[in-house]
């Protein structure tokens, strides 16, 4: 992989990277907590479910990939990506300013945990498939957001291994801690992760939505990371402006 | 079903979280296309007129809910 390959890769890697740790460490909350519940039985046949479907999702579509053309697949995922993106750095920034409270892992742990006992309690007979189903879906819906990400990061430029390398290593990552510290992982600085993720999402929107309508960015590649400056400042300029004194989150 | 319902409601939710900010976005990319098929401006133009438009929303929307809140 030459210089000017790396300037696409490496965002690419890291954005895959980071945004899979934020969406992994979310999913490993609900299956933790079904685990406490339930034990691990009803948690893994749940998380082992939602990534047999998640496969099935990527080996199905997946080769489709291939024969969009590749003006239109920039543009189709660039707008998705910024939406998607814009969406992040806008929800970070509200949260950074003091907006928006900050997402608690130990809060979404004990509102899970709550909400299946409360369940089982109307239910007990079947407790452990609504503990399953619980951590079929966390896994499934927080899978979906790690396949769009690394196919909108991976697919404009032929690097959806690359990307998708970067998510096995989130997982992997995230796996680990969470084996070894084994109660939810509250100590990620989830809204920095956000907002870093935020801005190079926006940015490969930008990029790749403007390649798709046949822009041809001075600089090629290296525009990217100035489109990531311009939005890091910008984001970190809207979060200075709308700062809020502590407390009076929403 | 209700399981299939959640994952449509949620990747809806991946793209829409702010409604006003996914119209938009869409209609800036549309009057980029436009001004670039249409109106024959320089890529460049085009290019600056897609950056700065997302920036305009993005400052433009966050303000707007933080003032709602």
């Amino acid at each position: 992989m030459d210089g000017m390959t790396w300037t696409v890769a490496a965002p690419a890697v890291g954005a895959a990277f980071t945004a899979s740790v934020v969406e992994v460490v979310e999913a490993f909350t609900i299956v933790l907590a079904v685990a406490t519940l339930r034990g691990w039985r009803p948690a893994v046949a749940g998380t082992a479910a939602a990534l047999a479907v998640l496969a099935l999702l990527v080996l199905g579509l997946g080769p489709l990939l291939g024969r969009v053309p590749l003006e239109a697949l920039q543009l189709v995922i660039g707008v998705l990506l910024l939406l998607f993106g814009m969406g992040w750095l806008r929800k970070a920034v509200l949260r950074s300013a003091g907006v928006l409270a900050l997402h608690d892992e130990e809060a979404a742990f004990a509102a899970e945990t709550e909400a299946l006992t409360e369940e089982g309690r109307r239910n007990p007979a079947s407790l452990d498939w609504i503990a399953g189903l619980g951590a079929f879906k966390a896994v499934l819906l927080e899978g979906l957001e790690v396949i769009f990400i690394v196919i909108a990061v991976g697919a404009g430029r032929g690097m959806l291994g690359a990307a998708a390398l970067g998510a096995a290593a989130a997982c992997a990552a995230v796996l680990t801690v969470g084996a070894i510290v084994h109660k939810p992982l509250s100590k990620v600085p989830e809204n920095t992760l956000k907002f870093g993720v935020g801005v190079m999402l926006s940015s490969f929107g930008v990029f790749w939505t403007g390649e798709g309508l046949g822009i041809e960015w001075p600089g090629a590649d290296l525009a990217l990371l100035v489109f990531a400056a311009v939005f890091l400042v910008a984001g970190a300029g809207l979060a200075t402006l709308l700062r809020r004194p502590a407390g009076e989150a929403a | 079903m209700e399981i299939l319902k959640e994952v449509v409601a949620e990747l809806v939710k991946m793209f829409v979280a702010d409604a006003r900010l996914s119209v938009a976005v869409l209609i800036l990319v549309g009057a980029v296309a436009l001004l670039l098929d249409v109106g024959h401006a320089a890529p460049l133009i085009g290019g600056a007129v897609l950056l700065g438009g997302c920036l305009a929303i993005l400052a433009a929307v966050t303000a707007a809910t933080a003032r709602r809140r």
